[in-house]
């Protein structure tokens, strides 16, 4: 209750501050919340733009394919390295090094392959997702106790058995952690990708009004856009309490 | 009365392990028999290779000449059918309760779901953890999750128990507790023991038989037969000389480890 109200406040503040700062700022930059509450209602009653269903919708589905994309390819390329010695000795290090270079740079040469359409912004949702689930696996390898692999191997397990009964139970709290991210990353790239380039989606949308200087109307494109986040960490936070309860 | 069956036989062992530095001979030319309900124990100075030993007759190590019999027939991979193994780390299942820990081995023999938990909790009693059912391993002490190892062993009702130093990492006085509990349980099941330990007061209190190993490469240098009843008094005269020739024994090989 206290940290409901903490936060009431805080946000109390922030539309306050807002409010100030944007009624006594230039209107074409800065729209105060009286403002942007209109312009939400005619978002949301498809007014100002009603082709936002349709755009929220390809959204969806280029999110839900990049991060199915970069679950599977993660997966395998996460255990691929991790299980064998000679692959993860030779691949590890570039992978490590690739991922520390800013993913948006590849953005440019995804739109040349793939072209302006979905393609390009599920591949780069795709390779923002990739990267945490494969270290995920591969973090939650090195976590799993040798030992706990021999007593295991001393009652009669195969290597499926202890795949399944040691491994995967004692990787699972990283590797499910690794997916919340991949899933948050694979939403910022597919959104980032539609704003840098792209004639149909959500980051579109925000690009029209922000180009057009459709500053309220931009802000409650950006709103339902953080619903949208906001909605889908719900979703994965649930399916990670979930599998943590399975694994007590 | 008939002599009783002869369970294990290790026949002229031996084993190197390829290291960095060189190989290292860990066993050479070991020969060890144990019969049906005895309690046998390794002990020497570390490094003289029991655990490895051990390890040979869980299945868990290979002998690279000679071989090991278990129940007439040769060793050739881990078989819970024949013998169950507790080792210094009892190595419980972090993300499993104290029960479901014991079922384990029940668990992957296939065994049905209310058949190995009536089998488990059956067990919980003996074990001194009753009430621990449902606890997750984090919430015991050290002994506890060791007996919880040791159930999870005896669940499967192999007629073998191999034990690596199970008490080791305790402190002494549960130590000592906890050799009593073993002996009281090895008395009731009626297991054949293989223990391997550090401790002479452990080896004097708990064993029908100690084969004393030599410092690397390990052989065994005797075997010496404790014919008296349970549970031992320490301060008896018998006890009491047995000590000073096995500590005599151990002494001169743990020196000779050293150097």
């Amino acid at each position: 209750m206290t940290v409901l109200a903490v936060r009431a406040g805080l946000l109390l503040v922030v539309l306050g501050l807002w409010e100030t700062v944007g009624r006594a700022s230039n209107p074409l930059l800065a729209v105060p919340p009286s403002a942007v509450l209109p312009a939400l209602r005619d978002l949301l009653l498809l007014r100002s733009y009603p082709d936002l269903p349709a755009n929220v919708l390809l959204t969806l589905r280029e999110i839900a394919a990049a991060y199915a994309l970069a679950v599977v390819a993660g997966l395998a390329c996460g255990f691929a390295l991790g299980f064998h010695w000679l692959i993860g000795r030779a691949w590890g290090p570039m992978l490590a090094a690739l991922y520390a270079v800013p993913a948006v740079v590849w953005y440019p040469s995804l739109m040349l392959f793939f072209g302006l359409d979905a393609a390009s912004k599920i591949a780069f949702g795709f390779l923002l997702g990739f990267f945490p689930v494969t270290l995920a696996v591969l973090a939650g390898i090195r976590q799993v106790n040798p030992h706990l692999v021999t007593v295991a191997r001393a009652y009669g397990a195969g290597s499926l058995t202890v795949f399944v009964r040691v491994m995967v139970p004692a990787m699972l709290f990283t590797l499910v952690g690794g997916l919340r991210t991949a899933l948050a990353l694979a939403v910022v790239g597919v959104i980032v990708g539609e704003v840098l380039g792209s004639k149909r989606g959500m980051g579109a949308l925000i690009n029209h009004a922000y180009g057009l200087l459709r500053t309220a109307d931009y802000v409650a494109l950006v709103l339902v856009t953080l619903a949208l986040v906001v909605g889908s960490d719900v979703v994965a936070s649930l399916v990670e309490r979930r599998a943590r309860r399975w694994n007590e | 009365m008939t002599a009783p069956a002869r369970l294990i036989a290790v026949e002229s062992v031996s084993k190197r392990y390829v290291t960095s530095s060189g190989p290292v001979e860990a066993l050479h030319d070991v020969s060890l028999t144990v019969s049906e309900g005895e309690f046998c124990t390794l002990i020497g100075p570390s490094g003289c290779g029991k655990s490895t030993l051990l390890g040979m007759l869980g299945g868990l190590v290979y002998p690279e000449s000679g071989r090991i019999l278990v129940d007439a027939r040769p060793v050739t991979g881990p078989d819970p059918g024949r013998a169950a193994t507790v080792f210094q780390d009892p190595g419980l299942f972090p993300w499993r309760t104290v029960l479901e820990n014991v079922e384990f081995g029940l668990e992957l023999a296939g065994s049905a779901a209310a058949r190995r938990r009536s089998i488990a909790t059956a067990l919980l009693g003996p074990l001194g953890l009753k009430g621990f059912a449902e606890k997750y391993p984090r919430e015991l002490s050290g002994g506890m999750k060791q007996r919880v190892a040791i159930g999870r062993a005896l669940a499967i009702d192999a007629k073998i128990l191999l034990m690596d130093e199970p008490f080791g990492a305790l402190d002494e006085q549960t130590r000592v507790l906890m050799g009593e509990w073993l002996l009281d349980i090895w008395r009731r099941t009626r297991k054949t023991v293989i223990f391997v330990t550090h401790s002479l007061h452990e080896a004097l209190f708990l064993s029908t038989r100690i084969a004393v190993m030599t410092a690397r490469p390990g052989r065994i240098k005797s075997v010496l037969e404790l014919p008296m009843d349970y549970p031992r008094s320490m301060e008896s005269p018998e006890l009491v000389a047995l000590r000073a020739k096995l500590w005599g024994e151990i002494r001169e090989e743990s020196l000779r480890a050293m150097q």
